[in-house]
């Protein structure tokens, strides 16, 4: 039952953004660690993460989540997320993410913000 | 377990990653059958999914041949989720999960499912043991805000 993620990178500017298609669970690491990394090789100076508002992220996701966030304050990136539902939002406030991670309602937001940012 | 309500329903999962959202849709349509509000199916979702999720993993400990029964009962505005496994029962609570620490000092990430269930549960029980298995129940009130 392992979940896979098609993730394009689409550079807009400064910003890369990371459309992740599909589930974000723990076997989704092997697929963001990668492509975060293409993106870094590609000059991102700031990352833009997309998820399906769909999506069903669980803990093994977040820890996933977590450990890209780790990796872009190392790098000194800015990184902002989008595409969330209500609950994941509230979700993500409640674990901490907002700390590291600023949360956009949409694509065009995000990318305003990160580009002045 | 055996339910004796009329508000319940019980399934038994596979113990395979993935099944949890079996029962996280079938925890939804049961909770939509009492027209709880949308925010909190979704928090309830999540509870079964982690709980669910950590049967698996931790209490059955991956056996493939284990199985995981999920049973939900409503009582007025509450939702009872018991999760049983096969297993003994949590040894050691992790800490809650501090984010700052674990992306200061790169740490390993663990607990979050546990803190997930605490903060969305209105009331969690661990280690509770039947001759049947584990079960770990929490209680849901369907009608709070949080």
């Amino acid at each position: 039952m392992q979940n896979k993620n098609d993730i394009k990178l689409e550079k807009h500017g400064a910003v890369m953004l990371l459309d992740i298609e599909g589930d974000i669970t723990a076997f989704s690491e092997p697929f963001l660690n990668e492509a975060y990394k293409n993106a870094n090789d590609k000059g991102a100076g700031k990352i833009l993460l997309k998820v399906g508002n769909d999506a069903y992220i669980n803990s093994g996701g977040i820890a996933v989540l977590i450990q890209i966030l780790a990796q872009t304050k190392r790098n000194n990136q800015n990184i902002g997320i989008t595409g969330l539902s209500d609950h994941f939002q509230k979700i993500f406030n409640m674990v901490g993410i907002t700390k590291f991670a600023t949360i956009h309602s949409t694509v065009e937001d995000a990318l305003e913000a990160l580009s002045a940012g | 377990m055996t339910i004796n309500s009329k508000r319940a329903v019980e399934i038994t999962l596979a113990n395979q990653l993935g099944y949890e959202r079996v029962a996280m849709a079938c925890s939804a349509s049961f909770a939509q059958l009492f027209g709880f509000p949308k925010d909190r199916i979704e928090d309830l979702k999540t509870v079964v999914g982690e709980a669910s999720v950590n049967a698996m993993q931790h209490g059955n400990k991956g056996r493939e041949d284990a199985k995981v029964t999920v049973s939900l009962i409503c009582n007025e505005d509450t939702v009872t989720v018991q999760v049983m496994d096969e297993g003994r029962g949590i040894e050691a609570f992790p800490p809650a999960p501090d984010i700052e620490k674990i992306i200061e000092d790169d740490k390993l990430i663990t607990g979050f499912g546990l803190f997930l269930m605490k903060e969305l549960a209105d009331n969690v029980e661990f280690n509770k043991m039947t001759d049947q298995g584990h079960i770990v129940s929490m209680t849901i009130n369907m009608k709070a805000q949080v």
